[in-house]
């Protein structure tokens, strides 16, 4: 026990010869500069990679059509038939454009909208089928919204929530159905 | 090889005749001047909540198919098809407007159509979409199906 006494006394009198109060400051100062500057380090991020603020979730690839005709990464708020969405997009949440993610049931109430395809510059009409039955999938948020009107005209206003006519009225996320196309601009 | 040529000709005369009959189901239609159009009209203004063959649900949006000529046969329906919010709150134009009701009319219900049904015209349709109808909708549609059934 002596010996213990006396291990201790050492080291805390070699601390005593070594340090200072003032050393102590600096070092504890050091230390907390230090890791405030940790986050702004160059740490790779799955997420940054796209250099888009629309990418939703980490790691996600881009999901083509393959057909020249339907251009674009359906993951991302740009792809054309989008432009007149409010939701979360299915593809990002285990569904696809057209589909809805396992799990959940298409609305068939819907918000109907045109688009134009950049391949051919043509309008089409596009079915905004929300998928319901689970809650908020809250991937790749995308808000357009062309041709939206104001909720007085309630068949062509998207900020309802579209799942009506469903088992349930909880929404999960939003497809973009390609159903025709337009003839002439309303 | 006369058997295969006279195939040929079978089919391609099936094909005239099925391609005549959609041209004449889409081009004459009573009071609907652009029937395409119209019908593009009805998938982006209507189509949403009534679905796309008219069948709707009988929650919140009532079905067209086999029902909405019906409602030109009682007292104030006719006027009650031109004033209903959806109809008449619509981006459309007038004459927009009057061909799509036209439409719905002979495309969901044409067996229900009156005989001396005329069709609306754009000028009906304006005037009636001046009044539209708010919160009396409800019981206003109520009473007219109730007379329907008497």
């Amino acid at each position: 026990m002596a010996d213990w006494d006396k291990l201790t006394e050492k080291l805390t009198r070699g601390v005593a010869r070594t340090s200072s109060r003032r050393s102590m400051l600096a070092w504890l100062g050091g230390a907390v500069t230090g890791a405030a500057l940790i986050p702004v380090l160059p740490v790779s991020r799955a997420y940054a990679s796209s250099g888009d603020p629309h990418a939703g979730s980490p790691g996600r690839g881009p999901v083509t059509s393959g057909n020249l005709q339907d251009p674009g990464d359906r993951t991302q708020c740009d792809y054309w038939r989008y432009c007149a969405i409010d939701g979360f997009l299915c593809t990002c949440c285990g569904g696809t454009v057209s589909s809805c993610p396992p799990g959940t049931e298409m609305s068939p109430i819907t918000w109907i909208g045109t688009c134009t395809n950049p391949a051919d510059g043509r309008a089409y009409i596009i079915s905004y089928n929300d998928c319901c039955g689970t809650s908020s999938c809250g991937h790749c948020l995308c808000n357009r919204n062309e041709g939206d009107r104001p909720p007085l005209r309630p068949q062509s206003n998207n900020d309802y929530n579209w799942c009506l006519g469903t088992e349930s009225s909880v929404y999960n996320c939003s497809t973009a159905v390609l159903i025709g196309v337009a003839v002439e601009p309303s | 090889m006369k058997l295969a040529e006279t195939l040929i000709v079978c089919a391609a005369g099936l094909l005239a005749v099925s391609a005549a009959a959609a041209g004449k189901a889409d081009s004459h239609i009573p009071g609907v001047a652009k029937p395409e159009r119209a019908h593009s009209d009805y998938i982006l203004k209507c189509q949403g909540c009534h679905r796309p063959d008219g069948s709707g649900d009988t929650v919140s949006n009532p079905p067209l198919n086999g029902m909405v000529a019906k409602f030109l046969s009682v007292p104030g329906g006719r006027e009650f098809l031109g004033r209903v919010p959806g109809v008449a709150s619509v981006n459309l134009s007038d004459e927009r407007l009057a061909d799509v009701l036209n439409w719905t009319l002979y495309k969901f219900d044409e067996a229900n159509l009156p005989a001396d049904f005329k069709p609306y015209s754009p000028s009906e349709i304006g005037h009636l979409r001046q009044v539209p109808l708010r919160t009396e909708r409800a019981a206003l549609r109520q009473s007219i199906v109730d007379q329907m059934q008497e």
